[in-house]
C-alpha cells in the first residue's frame, strides 16, 4: 500500500485544482474584477437584446398569423433552420482520452491461461494517451445510416497503431423490413452483454471488467452482419442473431472461410415502479478457429505486440502446423501426459497455461453471457441522482487443440494439447451519483481459467473509482484497482484519467 | 445450466409476447402536456403514454427498454422538438419506431415545428451549453401555442385512423372552445401581472413570459444546462438588489441551492411552479396548469 501513500498527493492534488478551478461553489463570493464587470455588461446587454428579439418575434408572430390562416401548410419547420448548412455532412466526434498511471507491480502478471490482446494489457505507467476515438456517422439515405469509428492508439514509444474499430452500414426503420427489424452490416460493436456495444469512452470504469479483457480482448468487433427485431409487446423484448467471419482474436482467428461464427441473443426489460429499470439478457457466440493466435512463442517475452504476432505466426506456420498434426503420436504423448501434469512440466519445461495463452488453437468456441443492468433515480431525474447496478456472467467452452511452438537448441517443434475445457467468469459492479456531478463506483471481476491448463487460482481484481463531470461532454476520474491476476502476485494501481467528446456525441443506450 | 439458457429466454418471450388489447390510436408523448392535450383531443379513441412525468427534467432521460417497447407500438410520437429530447429521443426511434412515426410522417409531431420558436442563436458552441442549439423548444407556457398543437394534432390523428375523424374533429371543436373562453381570462389575469420582475432558473419561462408580459431581471443558469457560477450569482445578486424582484421561479426539477443561496442574500422568495402537468398535485390538466401558474404569480406579485 505504501504506493499509494507515495502517489496519491501527485494524482489527487491536480484534481483538486482542477475542481477549485470549477466554479459552482456560490460561497465564495468576492469583489469583481473589471473583466468580470466587462462580462456583465456584456450579459445585461444580451438579455436586453434577447428580450427585444423575443418582442419580435411576438411581433412577426402577430403579423404571420393572418397569412398562417391562409395556407395551412403544416411542414414549416423554423426549429431545424439552424443546423440546415451541414444537414448533408455526416456528423464527426472526437474522443480524447489521456492517463496518469501508476503501479505497484513493475512487470504486469499478464492473466496465466487466457491469451489476453494488446487492448486488454495493464495500460503504461505514468502519463499516456488512452484511446483517442474519431467517429463519423450520418443517414445514406431514408434507408441506410453508416458509421465508422477509428480507434488510434498512442503506444509509448512506439508509432501510433490506427484500428478500425467500427465501419457498418445498418437500416432505419423506413427501410422497408418487418417492423422492429434492423439489419447491421460491416464491423461493429455487436451485441453480446452490456459492456460491448458500448464504446470504451462510455464506460464507468477506466479498464473493461476481467472478463472483456480475459474473453474478448475488451470487445467483440469481428466483421460480420446482425439481425434484430424489437417486438410488439408491453414489455421490452429484443431478439437477434448474426454470422461473422471469426477472426477476432482471442474469440475466434483463422477463418478458413470467412464464416466462421454466429450468435443469439435475446433480452427483455422493463420499468419497475416509476423511477427504476431493468434489463437482461442472455448471449451466445458460437465458432471454429484454425490456428488461431494467441501468445506467440513460448519464449517471447510477456510483451510486445502479441495480436500481429500471434496473426503472423498462424500464417507462416500453418505448413509446420499441418505436418505436426501428422504426426498423431505426440498429440496422442502429450493426451498421457495430461493425466500427470507435473511430470509434463519437468519434462519439458512447460505448463499446461502456456498452451492455452500462448499457444494456437484449432477447434470450437462457445461463448455464453448473461447480462443484468437495474438503474433507479430517486428523483425520476438521472442527472441529479441515480445508482446503477450492473453484472455479467461469462462461460466459455473451447474444444480443440491447442499448439504451442518451442525453440530447442536453435531449433523450432511443436507440441499440442487436446483440450474439451470451460472457462468463465464475472464481474458486478455498483455505481453511485450523490450530487449532479460526482459519481462514486466500486466493481469486482473474478475468472476462472480453463481446467485444462490447471491454473490452480482464480484472478480477480477490485476496483473503486470516483469521478467528476463538468458537463456531459467532459469528464476526470480517479481508479484504484487491487489485482491479483497470477497467484500471489498483487498489483495495486492508481489511475487518474479523462474523458472528453467534441462534437458529435451519440446518445448513450439504456 | 448454459445449455437451457437459450431456450428458458425463449419461453420467457412467448410469454410476454401476446400484444395487450389494440386501441384505436397509440401516442406516444414526450412531455406530459403533450400527453395531457393528446388525452382532451383523443379521448377514448386514443391510448397515451407519456415517457416522463412532471418533476423529470425532460432534458435528461434515459433511454429505458420500457420506452423502446412505447415507441415501437406507437402511431404517434408527438414531442416538444427544437432538440429538447436530443438525448433520447433518437436512440428510441432507431430502436424501436415504426416507419409511420419517423421524421416526415404523419406520426412525427414536434411541437416546435409549428410554432414560432423563441431565442434561436446566432451561433452554435457548446461552450454555450449543451442544450437549445435550435431554439428555445419549452414551447407549452403559451395558450396560444397550446391551441395550434390541438389543431394540428387533430389533423395527425384523423390520418394515422381515419376511422375515428368525426370524434377527433369534435373533440377538437369542444376543446377550442373551452380553451379559447380560458384563454381569454388568463389574458385578462396577465395584464395585472405586466411588469411584475422575476428570476427564473434556466431558460425555461420564456413563452410564459412572453404572453403574460412578466419582466426577467436576470436567469440563474448563465448557459442552459450548465449550473451557475459564482461569478454570475455575484452579478445576479447585484441586478435584484437594485431593480428588486417578487418571486424566483422553479421548475419541480430545477436544483434549489442556487435559487435558496440568492433568495437568502435579496429576500425574494423562492416560488416553484407546476411548469407542467402532473408538476404538481393541482395542476392535473392543461386548463390546472395554466390556472395554477397564475394564481401563484399573483400571489407572488400581491406579496411583494
Ligand atoms: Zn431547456
Amino acid at each position: 500500500m505504501s504506493i499509494i501513500a507515495r502517489f496519491l498527493p501527485l494524482v489527487v492534488l491536480p484534481m483538486i485544482a482542477l475542481l477549485a478551478a470549477a466554479p459552482a461553489d456560490a460561497q465564495s463570493a468576492g469583489q469583481p474584477t473589471a473583466a468580470e464587470l466587462a462580462r456583465q455588461i456584456q450579459e445585461i446587454k444580451r438579455d436586453y437584446e434577447s428580450r427585444i428579439r423575443a418582442l419580435e418575434g411576438q411581433l412577426s408572430n402577430l403579423e404571420k398569423k393572418s397569412q398562417a390562416e391562409e395556407k395551412k401548410t403544416p411542414a414549416a419547420t423554423p426549429a431545424k433552420k439552424a443546423t440546415a448548412d451541414n444537414a448533408f455532412n455526416p456528423a464527426i466526434g472526437i474522443v480524447f482520452d489521456g492517463r496518469y498511471a501508476s503501479f505497484s507491480a513493475d512487470e504486469w502478471s499478464r492473466i496465466p491461461g487466457f491469451a489476453v490482446g494488446h487492448e486488454a494489457e495493464r495500460a503504461p505507467e505514468g502519463l499516456s494517451l488512452g484511446h483517442s476515438e474519431v467517429t463519423a456517422s450520418g443517414n445514406i439515405d431514408d434507408k441506410f445510416r453508416g458509421a465508422l469509428t477509428l480507434g488510434l492508439h498512442a503506444h509509448p514509444g512506439e508509432a501510433t497503431e490506427v484500428e478500425l474499430e467500427e465501419a457498418y452500414v445498418q437500416t432505419l426503420p423506413g427501410a422497408g423490413l418487418l417492423e422492429g427489424m434492423r439489419v447491421k452490416a460491416g464491423r461493429a460493436l455487436w451485441t453480446f452483454g452490456y459492456l460491448n456495444e458500448q464504446h470504451a469512452h462510455g464506460d464507468d470504469f477506466a479498464d473493461r471488467p476481467l472478463p472483456y479483457r480475459a474473453f474478448l480482448n475488451n470487445a467483440f468487433n469481428d466483421d460480420g452482419v446482425e439481425v434484430s427485431v424489437v417486438l410488439p409487446t408491453e414489455v421490452y423484448a429484443e431478439l437477434g442473431g448474426g454470422l461473422f467471419r471469426g477472426d477476432d482474436t482471442p474469440l475466434f482467428g483463422g477463418s478458413d472461410n470467412g464464416l466462421r461464427a454466429r450468435s443469439l441473443y435475446a433480452r427483455v426489460g422493463w420499468d419497475m415502479g416509476r423511477d427504476a429499470a431493468v434489463r437482461v439478457g442472455g448471449y451466445l457466440l458460437d465458432g471454429k478457429s484454425r490456428n488461431r493466435g494467441g501468445g506467440g512463442h513460448a519464449h517471447a517475452n510477456g510483451h510486445g505486440h502479441e495480436d500481429e504476432h500471434a496473426d503472423e505466426h498462424a500464417h507462416e506456420d500453418e505448413h509446420d502446423h499441418e505436418d505436426d498434426h501428422a504426426n498423431g503420436e505426440e498429440e496422442h504423448e502429450h493426451e498421457d501426459d495430461h493425466a500427470n501434469g507435473e511430470e509434463h512440466e519437468d519434462e519439458h519445461g512447460e505448463d499446461f497455461a502456456s498452451f492455452f495463452s500462448e499457444g494456437m488453437f484449432t477447434g470450437n468456441t462457445r461463448l455464453y453471457g448473461i447480462d443484468v443492468r437495474f438503474t433507479v433515480a430517486p428523483t425520476g431525474n438521472a442527472r441529479e441522482s441515480e445508482l446503477i447496478l450492473q453484472g455479467e456472467y461469462f462461460w466459455r467452452k473451447e474444444d480443440g487443440t491447442y499448439t504451442l511452438m518451442e525453440e530447442e537448441d536453435g531449433e523450432e517443434h511443436t507440441e499440442n494439447l487436446k483440450t474439451d475445457s470451460i472457462a468463465h467468469g464475472w464481474y458486478i459492479q455498483g455505481v453511485y451519483k450523490p450530487a449532479p456531478r460526482w459519481r462514486i463506483g466500486a466493481r469486482y471481476a473474478r475468472l476462472s481459467p480453463p481446467d485444462d491448463a490447471e491454473i490452480g487460482h482464480n484472478p480477480y481484481a477490485f476496483a473503486a473509482m470516483v469521478d467528476w463531470s463538468n458537463s456531459e461532454f467532459g469528464r476526470v476520474r480517479l481508479q484504484y484497482n487491487h489485482e491479483a491476476l497470477d497467484g500471489d502476485e498483487e498489483d495495486n494501481q492508481i489511475m487518474l484519467q479523462y474523458v472528453m467528446s467534441l462534437g458529435a456525441h451519440a446518445a448513450h443506450s439504456f | 445450466m448454459s445449455r437451457h439458457l437459450a431456450p428458458a429466454l425463449l419461453a420467457a418471450f412467448a410469454v410476454v409476447a401476446p400484444a395487450s388489447a389494440a386501441a384505436d390510436a397509440r401516442v406516444f408523448a414526450c412531455e406530459p402536456e403533450w400527453a395531457a392535450l393528446a388525452s382532451e383531443i383523443g379521448g377514448d379513441n386514443v391510448t397515451v403514454y407519456s415517457a416522463t412525468h412532471g418533476r423529470q427534467d425532460a432534458h435528461y432521460i434515459r433511454a429505458r427498454p420500457s420506452l423502446i417497447a412505447q415507441v415501437r407500438r406507437a402511431d404517434i410520437v408527438f414531442c416538444s422538438g427544437a432538440e429538447l429530447e436530443v438525448g433520447w429521443l433518437p436512440v428510441l426511434m432507431e430502436r424501436g419506431a415504426r416507419p409511420g412515426v419517423q421524421p416526415g410522417q404523419p406520426g412525427h409531431l414536434m411541437a416546435a415545428d409549428h410554432v414560432e420558436v423563441m431565442e434561436r442563436p446566432e451561433r452554435i458552441d457548446r461552450s454555450l451549453g449543451d442544450i437549445h442549439p435550435t431554439g428555445n423548444p419549452h414551447v407549452h407556457l403559451d395558450p396560444g401555442n397550446i391551441a395550434r398543437l390541438a389543431v394540428e394534432l387533430a389533423g395527425r390523428l384523423a390520418r394515422v385512423d381515419p376511422a375515428n375523424e368525426e370524434a377527433y374533429r369534435s373533440r377538437l371543436a369542444d376543446f377550442e372552445a373551452r380553451w379559447g373562453a380560458a384563454t381569454k381570462r388568463w389574458r385578462a389575469r396577465a395584464e395585472g401581472l405586466r411588469g411584475t420582475k422575476v428570476v427564473v432558473h434556466h431558460a425555461a419561462w420564456v413563452y410564459l413570459l412572453g404572453w403574460t408580459d412578466l419582466d426577467l431581471v436576470a436567469r440563474l443558469e448563465r448557459i442552459s444546462g450548465v449550473p451557475p457560477t459564482a461569478s454570475h450569482l455575484r452579478d445576479v445578486v447585484e441586478r435584484v438588489r437594485t431593480t428588486g424582484a417578487a418571486a424566483i421561479l422553479l421548475a419541480p426539477h430545477d436544483p434549489v441551492d442556487a435559487a435558496d443561496w440568492l433568495a437568502e442574500r435579496t429576500g425574494v422568495p423562492v416560488v416553484e411552479l407546476p411548469f407542467t402537468v402532473g408538476g404538481q398535485d393541482e395542476a392535473g390538466d392543461l386548463f390546472a396548469l395554466f390556472d395554477v401558474t397564475l394564481a401563484l404569480l399573483e400571489k407572488a406579485r400581491d406579496r411583494s
